[in-house]
């Protein structure tokens, strides 16, 4: 992984967190679970995304980020 | 409590923790619902194990936290939609979900109102420029309001998604003074919700 390999993971988490949270399909059940520090999560994508050009994840984009500026 | 993770029309054994109770013609995987506090390395366990199970069948990711007293509360759960589960399945079969996400620099609060109001219709019209040329690359989409400049999810089928990134990396030469975050291939949790539903 590159340097940037940490800020991809906490740009992928912002995905993931928000997939969670507001995707999948709704089933009859007790929803219960909360998960801890969302807000921070979202807060820190604004710092994020001027520090990373491009996310990597799984071999998806190229470590070394394609063309991003 | 056990908690629902997905439905899956393979009721064949899953990897434990997870285990798939039949419901009809369709499965539910469920897993031990967990006591921990929920962190990120919680969350990223929880998703591996969806992955995997994502590379050996098509599956609905179920809303996170969804919890249930046991198996026969699980297979009641989902008896009663069974049909338009079974649609949404083959909907999604053989496809990943891949998130964009594009950023423009700046403070968008500087400048008169009226520069203001400019800066933000030439955002829009870039944000449906790009949105367009990946909704041509994908089996279905998703646009999503946000902070950002553009937040859409792709439903993409698996043999073009080398393809999809490339389009990505392409626009990220063309707009170089955006950022444009692409992660996946996730499971298809903005695309599990039956249609009608």
């Amino acid at each position: 992984m590159s340097g940037n390999a940490i800020a991809e993971r906490e740009v992928a988490l912002v995905d993931l967190v928000d997939r969670l949270l507001g995707g999948g399909v709704v089933i009859a059940g007790e929803i219960t679970l909360a998960v801890a520090d969302v807000d921070l999560v979202h807060v820190s994508l604004r710092a994020l995304v001027s520090s990373v050009a491009t996310a990597q994840r799984q071999g998806v984009l190229p470590a070394d980020g394609g063309d991003g500026p | 409590m056990i908690e629902l993770l997905a439905i899956t029309d393979d009721t064949a054994p899953a990897e434990p923790p997870l285990r798939v109770v039949r419901a009809g013609g369709l499965g539910v995987v469920v897993a031990p619902a967990s006591e921990d506090e929920v962190d990120a390395d919680a969350l990223w366990r929880r998703e591996a194990l969806l992955e995997r199970l994502m590379e050996q069948r098509a599956l609905l990711p179920v809303r996170f936290g969804t919890l249930v007293a046991d198996d026969a509360a699980a297979a009641e759960a989902v008896a009663g939609r069974s049909e338009a589960l079974a649609d949404a399945l083959r909907r999604v079969r053989g496809a990943v979900e891949l998130s964009v996400r594009a950023v423009a620099p700046g403070q968008p609060d500087e400048g008169s109102p009226g520069e203001h109001l400019q800066a933000r219709a030439a955002h829009e019209r870039t944000a449906a420029a790009l949105h367009e040329r990946l909704a041509a690359a994908a089996r279905e989409h998703a646009r999503h309001d946000g902070r950002e400049l553009l937040r859409a999810a792709y439903l993409v089928d698996r043999s073009e998604v080398d393809r999809f990134v490339s389009l990505v990396r392409d626009l990220q030469a063309e707009y170089g003074e955006l950022s444009i975050l692409c992660t996946g291939p996730w499971p298809p949790y903005s695309f599990a919700e039956p249609e009608g539903a």
